[in-house]
């Protein structure tokens, strides 16, 4: 689905990302856990594009198609999703509105034809229901005065309306009591199947309970540095991460 | 009465010149920008091109047509004066601020046939009446100056919508403004232009209100391409609601100035500023917000909040919002921000396949919407969003 060869990033000449290399095939669930500060937000905004990150080497490949270049846009239409760490709010912009131009978006980039809002409201009610949420919750702007489980959520929401290639989930299970933790875990359980690809960074074992991955990767200081399965996670449960460093 | 005014206006002026940039309320709009118009003859006019209905009164060149008056739905429940036959001063005269402004008083010396118009007692409307400005013009750098005065008596419920024209040749228009609201009145009155002009305009307007009074001022400005327009309201007694909601557009080279003042005078009484502007290309806005909470208004609740949308580095928005508190039992707000669209925001948008230029215009219409949203009557609040639309579009 994603291959990434020796990414290189930097923000005002400080270099974050040193070259990864990551390769997520259809079909699989990979994590990322790293320290704080390690790159892994980085990592997450440079393949949806941020351009406040400077790419200094290396490319992205989605489907064979180049996006390194791509705009943040295109990106987005081309199947990358991002589940933001920290979502911004924005008032002012109903999330009804903003959910419905982003489907249509991606309706019309897939030849398909745009959902009239009536349509619309019937595919987010659904979707709704299942995250635990009112229908008023597409009334309100944009993450504006959501609680921290309303804007991880409100996420998830925005992921299974617009069923992209490739979600990345930024901590996503941070912040969550356990109920919302479970609801969180249920959606992208939901949004799982052979034909996309789920990449989760995180700082716990408690989503992987729900959500089992394929591959984990230990990033330390801008590169992956170990590669493995579950037990991987349990082990820097247990230990941390000062044993990777020689 | 009137001629007494006009003749000590004319000195005035004449004593004080065009107002210069020392003097805090023309800093940052320069009076040059007026001295090129003066007073002409104005020839015969036409209004075939206006339809009117029985809610409209219409004024032209800033003179109530009273063809258009016979015609009125509430004619019974409004009195209509000249202004040269008021002998009595107090209603003639503004606040103290606007007495001492030089441009004031060049109006002052200078209009003629305005009205004195009065909405009787428990006068209440269902539908706004429309006051229509047709400025008509054949002359180039002419000023056209206008005076009338609005009484809203006790108990009376009224809305409002004024609407300007600007018609043939680009004028200045001079236009002062002085409502009285008595007891227990209700006023919504919204403002806005029609039409794409290269209008000056100077507006003076002043609310003297009594006791237990609500007035929702509402404007959206895009089109003059030089503008100023004090605002001043007086809460004289206790229990009175003001609120003033702004939205200004600004493009190309057009300059826009909000100057309001609103003084505290009674105990228990709340104001509300809210003025957004958003500005392109080398367009400039000022806003001079000031509220004053004279000695004894205890219990005000008032705030002030101004915020700026930079959508070009060539455009300058110019703040000032002030408060001055005699009392101590009160609370009062005020805060400004000045900058350009958020590029986090854009990014979430765009990060959701939202290309670019429709992200930023959907956070420009949110940025407006705030203020909109304020509006008192929904019409108003329609008529707003499709020019807003066309202004972001366009
Ligand atoms: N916009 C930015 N401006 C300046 N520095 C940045 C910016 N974004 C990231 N950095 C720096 O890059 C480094 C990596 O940050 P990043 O957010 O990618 O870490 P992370 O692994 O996601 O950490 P956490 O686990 O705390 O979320 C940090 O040193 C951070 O300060
Ligand atoms: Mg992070």
């Amino acid at each position: 689905m994603i291959k990434i060869e020796n990414l290189k990033a930097s923000i005002d000449d400080k270099d974050i990302l040193k070259g990864i290399n990551l390769d997520i095939p259809a079909g699989e669930v990979h994590v990322i856990m790293g320290r704080n500060g390690s790159g892994k937000s980085t990592l997450a905004n440079v393949i949806a594009g941020n351009e406040t990150y400077e790419v200094d080497g290396g490319n992205i490949t989605m489907e064979d198609t180049d996006i390194t270049e791509m705009s943040i846009e295109n990106r987005a239409l081309e199947g990358i999703f991002l589940c933001f760490q920290y979502p911004v709010a924005i008032p002012g912009v109903s999330m009804a509105y903003f959910l419905r131009s982003a489907l249509n978006a991606h309706r019309k980039y897939q030849g398909k034809e745009e959902m009239d809002a009536l349509e619309f409201l019937n595919k987010a009610k659904a979707i709704l229901s299942e995250l635990g949420l009112d229908d008023s919750f597409l009334k309100r702007s944009i993450n504006d005065g959501f609680s921290g489980g309303e804007k991880k959520k409100s996420e998830i929401l925005q992921l299974l309306t617009i069923d992209p290639k490739l979600a990345v989930l930024d901590e996503t299970d941070s912040g969550l009591d356990v109920d919302a933790l479970r609801t969180v875990a249920k959606g992208v359980n939901k949004f799982k199947n052979e034909n996309n690809s789920v990449l989760i960074i995180t700082h716990y074992q408690r989503l992987l309970d729900y959500i089992k991955p394929d591959v984990v990767h230990l990033m330390i200081d801008g590169q992956i540095v170990k590669t493995g399965d579950m037990s991987l996670v349990e082990k820097v449960e247990k230990d941390g991460y000062s044993w990777l460093e020689k | 009465m009137i001629d007494t005014l006009k003749k000590t206006s004319l000195e005035f002026f004449h004593k004080q010149g065009y107002p210069n940039k020392k003097l805090e309320n023309w800093k940052f709009t320069s009076s040059k920008n007026f001295k090129k118009f003066s007073k002409k003859e104005i020839s015969d006019i036409s209004i075939a091109n206006i339809s009117t209905d029985e809610t409209t009164l219409l004024f032209i060149n800033g003179k109530l047509c009273l063809n258009t008056f016979k015609n009125f739905r509430y004619r019974d429940n409004i009195e209509i004066n000249e202004l040269a036959n008021i002998e009595e001063k107090a209603i003639l005269t503004f606040s103290d601020t606007f007495m001492n402004d030089a441009m004031f008083n060049l109006g002052m010396s200078e209009f003629d046939g305005g009205h004195y118009i009065k909405f009787k007692k428990q006068m209440n409307v269902e539908d706004p009446i429309k006051i229509v400005n047709l400025f008509q013009n054949d002359t180039s750098d002419r000023r056209i100056v206008s005076f009338n005065i609005f009484h809203f008596e006790e108990g009376s419920q009224i809305s409002i919508i004024e609407k300007d024209i600007n018609e043939g040749a680009p004028s200045f228009n001079l236009k002062m403004n002085k409502f009285i609201c008595d007891n227990a009145s209700n006023l919504n009155f919204a403002k806005y232009v029609e039409g794409k002009s290269d209008c000056h305009l100077l507006s003076y307007s002043y609310y003297k209100v009594r006791k237990d009074v609500c007035i929702n001022m509402d404007s959206m400005n895009k089109d003059a391409i030089f503008s100023k327009e004090f605002i001043e309201i007086d809460l004289n007694n206790t229990g009175s609601d003001a609120k003033v909601n702004i939205l200004n557009l600004v493009k190309d080279e057009q300059h826009l100035d909000n100057n309001i003042l609103i003084n505290h005078n009674a105990e228990h009484c709340t104001s509300f500023q809210h003025v957004r502007n958003i500005l392109d290309n080398k367009s400039s806005a000022v806003f001079n917000g000031k509220v004053i909470v004279a000695e004894g208004a205890q219990q005000t609740d008032s705030n002030q909040s101004n915020k700026n949308l930079l959508l070009s580095l060539n455009s300058t928005a110019f703040s000032n919002p002030q408060l001055e508190i005699y009392a101590d039992d009160v609370s009062c707000g005020h805060g400004s921000t000045t900058g350009a669209l958020d590029e986090n925001s854009i990014f979430y948008l765009r990060a959701r396949g939202i290309d670019q230029s429709s992200a930023q215009k959907m956070l420009i219409k949110a940025f407006a919407k705030e203020v909109i949203d304020e509006f008192s009557l929904s019409s108003v609040q329609d008529i707003s969003e499709i020019a807003l639309d066309r202004w972001i579009d366009g």
